[in-house]
């Protein structure tokens, strides 16, 4: 079960590593004020983001040094147990503003959706590695995902989370033209899903407005374009070098959800263009190798898993910094590393964890 | 690769935002960090022309409360409640609000709001607030007017030089997050405020005082619904006093009926009577109508333009000259020289005078008063005209009526009056000072010295009598003047004195009018007079014009002193003690008339002859029958006999009362139904 082959991709992990102490740190900046006034401790939460970024570095080494082909074998076991999660949240979920998306269990709160993710991830890439010739065919290749997709998609969106389940739809979508999936039938599928996606956005009128914000956050700047506005002045504030590390005047109850999923435009406030980019490019950095993990896999299933897994944090970095600077309609999504959150945390690392031990079984 | 695609737009993105749109964003969040909170200017002061504080904005403090930051509302309630008027549960109650922040009381001594700052309760502070103060009390009320407590004025001078008094507010601009609390380090702006300028007055508080006395005195004596007295400087417009009872008090005006805050003399007018002669005699000789010399024939009534004027006596004073016209003040005479003017002669002087104009005082809703232009009146011009002669058909404004006569006194020149001398910012440098501004010249300084002899002579001859002082030469004129009610006039008088002293280079102008007095005899020589004699000697002495030495010349003749308008014991003693006899038919209580006349000389011990008011027995009339007449007949035959007609309804005359053939005394009314 171990295996005792190369290296670890070293730049992963450094990379992997500079984002989690930049998280940490940010956390720790972006939360001391809430902390002080919510909980008397500027370092409330900040410890607990470093105790979950410990348990999770933990993970990632433990999960690097087992082999990945084990969890060809949890392919069909964890898309069941993802389903059961994700309608267990819907019944004992915690209801917070409106959504169920976490179950709590006490010490720690479970999100089913991102289990879901790279469950989804491991299965399609099974299913690749074992029926490749069948995968062109659209009936008995191609459907059978899109089934188990659709089903997981309108789960999430029952939360709802409209974010994460796009994300996984796009990784998914990766996977597949990874995996040698017909481009035609792919793109046709994209044409089928606006339809879909319309009727998401038609069917909640907060999804419409937020995408009305997204055009023209002025248009109501006390309501749904103040997300988006608090978030551009924090931004646009921090200039070309920032107003520096713990400077930020947006964090002052301005700026909502400024520890997590818009910690970046505190970041983009207090280290400015520089800090900002770097961050961009970090992840730049990931995918890029990430990629090269997956050429170089030693099978074809190493390689869909591990594009699997670069593309889901890739996206959902993407995303969310694409959310933050008002460049995409906001959507509640962490940035992976970096956001506080221990779940979203938890399962990033031990992602990479896993990209890791892809690394070692490099065919160069 | 796709990775890179993305990492390039959002790089862009990153680019535009922090580098293109920097500033921009910048601003916008300090913009909205930083709250500015006000800090009020102090409301510049009001000061007599003696620098006598008349209004002033005294500290006083609000208490308020950020509920986040305090702790144990409870605890902190009971160490507030001895010092604010709230029991300990509404203090609590206020403070467990969650409001951002909530005023718990304002205007709170300097002494209490230390004692409260004193507690260091957190989550209370103090404001500075400064509070209006009239240190005077009632002294001019109606003058200065009011102020809100948000440092606004709303009435008076208090309104008018709003601007002026406010001054700007200055700002604390600190850092605050979204609920309003401060950022620790964050930038703090301080810009100071900019205190309002000081007024400094033209009225003399202890003139002010003076006038005030009297005429609170004269208002209660005469029963009187109202009286004001307005006393000017005739060389400058400046407005000494300006007195109005009944007053209020500016520190506690809400307890006072609104009317009390008016400030009549400027915004109200009324129908000025004979003073208004005045004008008629200044305007006629001024344009050579009349000489002094000139004789008119006065009789009961004289027909004109359709219609009559009446002796205000009831019988006329015969053959008098223009000179014994004036002091006898009769109509007639003064409704013959406005027709023999005509309107295109006599407007021009009117206008010239200042009224039916507003004469551009500092102070808000100045009243214009009503003058008839010439072809404006289109039935009976010549009539009603006849009558602006002697002060009916216009009306003035207290301030009209005082400025024009100070025309008449100061050589000719109307000025424009006053209330503000200086306006000073709060270091004492002068900002504006008001000069003394003509804005008229009515009549020639040669016609403004005959006046002065000629009202000079209406009180050492005529109805003013009882204005003289010793020493001091009025000159002036009375006035009784009808208040004008729907349809005719009713019962009510205005009883009015306006002159100068001393009469051959006059210092002070007054002007004493009394609104709707309820005594027997209500006549402006017998009411207002006494008042100005009072009223200007006061003053005059407090100015320190020096009286005239009595006369050194010796003669065996004896003057006859003008008892007119005298109650009888007066009139008896100023006799004796011109070492002369007194005698009379049937007492009453005021002389009306005395034989020889004031100014007379005789050998002592002449019996002086003595008519009282009392013995004026109205003439009796017979009414005619007014059936089949038209409106405009039925008027002229009533008013050629000395009766005054109601209408009833339009077209002919089908009914009256009281019926044809009864007796009743000139003046009475008759009330006629009209039918077509």
């Amino acid at each position: 079960m171990f295996t005792k082959k190369g290296n670890p991709d070293l730049l992963v992990f450094t990379t992997v590593i500079v984002l989690l102490s930049i998280g940490i740190i940010m956390v720790f900046s972006a939360s001391s004020v809430m902390g002080i006034s919510d909980f008397r401790d500027p370092f409330h939460y900040v410890k607990r983001q470093s105790l979950w970024a410990v348990v999770g570095l933990f993970a990632m080494f433990f999960l690097a040094r087992i082999d990945y082909r084990i969890y060809k074998a949890l392919a069909l076991p964890g898309i069941l147990l993802s389903y059961v999660l994700l309608v267990l949240v819907l019944i004992i979920g915690q209801d917070i503003g409106g959504a169920k998306r976490w179950i709590d269990l006490g010490f720690f709160n479970l999100q089913p959706s991102e289990i879901s993710k790279l469950a989804m991830v491991n299965f399609v890439a099974v299913y690749i590695a074992n029926k490749r010739e069948k995968l062109r065919l659209f009936w008995i290749g191609l459907c059978p995902i899109l089934v188990i997709l659709g089903l997981k998609f309108g789960l999430i969106m029952l939360e709802p989370d409209f974010g994460t389940a796009v994300a996984m739809s796009f990784t998914i979508l990766v996977v597949l033209f990874a995996g040698g999936a017909h481009l035609g039938q792919l793109a046709g599928l994209g044409l089928a899903a606006i339809p879909g996606l319309m009727f998401l956005v038609f069917q909640k009128p907060y999804r419409m407005r937020r995408i009305m914000a997204f055009r023209d956050p002025w248009a109501d700047p006390a309501d749904t374009g103040w997300n988006i506005i608090q978030s551009l002045l924090a931004i646009g504030s921090g200039g070309l070098f920032g107003l520096g590390l713990g400077n930020s005047r947006q964090k002052f109850s301005y700026l909502p959800e400024h520890h997590t999923d818009f910690i970046f435009a505190i970041l983009s406030e207090e280290l400015g263009f520089i800090g900002a980019f770097m961050v961009a490019f970090l992840f730049f950095i990931f995918a890029w190798r990430g990629l090269r993990i997956a050429l170089n896999a030693p099978d074809l299933y190493g390689t869909l898993l591990a594009i699997g897994i670069t593309s889901m944090i890739g996206f959902q970095a993407m995303l969310n910094m694409g959310v933050v600077t008002g460049s995409l309609p906001v959507t509640g999504i962490p940035l992976p590393f970096i956001s506080y959150g221990g779940a979203s945390l938890m399962m990033s690392l031990a992602s990479v964890g896993i990209l890791l031990n892809i690394s070692r079984q490099s065919k160069t | 690769m796709l990775f890179l695609f993305l990492i390039t737009l959002l790089a862009g993105r990153l680019v535009y935002l922090q580098v293109w749109q920097s500033s921009r964003y910048t601003q916008l969040a300090q913009a909205q960090r930083l709250r500015p909170t006000a800090i009020d200017a102090r409301r510049g002061s009001i000061l007599d022309r003696n620098y006598k504080t008349l209004a002033v904005s005294a500290g006083a403090y609000a208490v308020y409360v950020l509920p986040h930051l305090t702790r144990d509302p409870v605890a902190t309630a009971m160490k507030l409640a001895p010092y604010l008027a709230m029991s300990k549960a509404e203090i609590a109650q206020v403070l467990t609000d969650q409001k951002t922040n909530i005023w718990l009381t304002r205007k709170l001594p300097i002494e209490t709001a230390k004692s409260i700052d004193a507690l260091g309760l957190p989550g209370i502070r103090l404001l500075e607030r400064p509070q209006r103060f009239y240190p005077q009390g009632t002294l001019a009320a109606q003058v200065l007017g009011i102020a809100g407590i948000d440092n606004q004025g709303l009435e008076g001078l208090e309104f008018y030089y709003n601007q002026y008094l406010q001054g700007t507010p200055g700002r604390l601009e600190k850092e605050r997050d979204a609920t309003q609390r401060e950022i620790p380090g964050g930038i703090e702006r301080l810009i100071p405020p900019t205190n309002g300028y000081d007024l400094i007055l033209t009225i003399d508080s202890t003139i002010q005082y003076i006038a005030e006395r009297e005429i609170e005195s004269a208002v209660l004596n005469s029963n009187s619904d109202s009286g004001i007295i307005l006393i000017v400087n005739p060389n400058t417009g400046e407005i000494y006093a300006n007195a109005i009872y009944p007053t209020f008090d500016p520190n506690n005006y809400q307890s006072y009926p609104t009317e009390n805050r008016r400030n009549v003399s400027v915004t109200d007018q009324y129908e000025p009577g004979s003073t208004f002669k005045i004008f008629t005699a200044a305007s006629a000789l001024d344009s050579g109508i009349t000489t002094q010399e000139r004789s008119f024939y006065s009789g009961r009534s004289w027909s004109v333009g359709g219609g009559a004027v009446r002796s205000w006596n009831g019988t006329g004073h015969g053959q008098i000259s223009f000179l014994q016209a004036v002091e006898n003040s009769d109509n007639i005479t003064f409704a013959q020289l406005a027709v023999e003017m005509k309107p295109e002669l006599f407007h021009p002087y009117l206008a010239k005078f200042g009224f039916g104009e507003r004469m551009g005082i500092d102070y808000p809703g100045e009243g214009r008063g009503v003058l008839p232009k010439p072809g404006q009146i289109r039935h009976g011009e010549l009539l009603q005209w006849a009558n602006i002669g002697f002060g009916q058909g216009v009306a003035v404004t207290p301030l009209q009526l005082i400025m024009a006569t100070a025309a008449v006194a100061n050589g000719g020149a109307l000025l424009r009056p006053y209330y503000v001398a200086e306006i000073r910012d709060e270091r004492g440098k002068v900002i504006e000072r008001t000069q003394p501004h003509t804005l008229a010249e009515p009549i020639s300084q040669a016609t403004s010295k005959e006046m002065l002899e000629i009202l000079r002579s209406a009180v050492v001859n005529g109805s003013g009598g009882r204005a003289e002082i010793i020493g001091f030469h009025v000159a002036g004129k009375t006035g009784t003047a009808e208040v004008p009610e729907q349809g005719g006039y009713g019962d009510k008088r205005i009883a009015s004195f306006v002159g100068f002293a001393p009469a051959n280079d006059p210092a002070i102008v007054a002007l004493v009018a009394l609104h709707n007095p309820q005594t027997d005899v209500r006549f402006g020589g017998v009411l207002a007079a006494p008042v100005f004699q009072k009223v200007a000697e006061q003053t005059l002495e407090y100015l320190g014009i020096k009286r005239r030495k009595a006369s050194t010349e010796q003669s065996i003749m004896t003057v006859v002193p003008n008892v007119r308008n005298f109650p009888l014991a007066d009139a008896r003693q100023s006799i004796l003690q011109a070492g002369l006899q007194w005698s009379y038919e049937n007492p009453g209580q005021i002389v009306i008339d005395q034989i020889p006349g004031p100014g007379s000389r005789v050998a002592p011990q002449t019996t002086i002859n003595l008519y009282f008011y009392d013995e004026i027995n109205p003439t009796i009339v017979t009414i005619p029958n007014l059936i089949g007449h038209s409106m405009r007949d039925a008027s002229a035959i009533l008013s050629e006999i000395g009766l005054r007609l109601r209408i009833i309804g339009s077209g002919m005359a089908h009914r009256q009362t009281p019926q044809p053939g009864t007796k009743v005394p000139v003046g009475s009314v008759i009330e006629v139904e009209f039918l077509r």
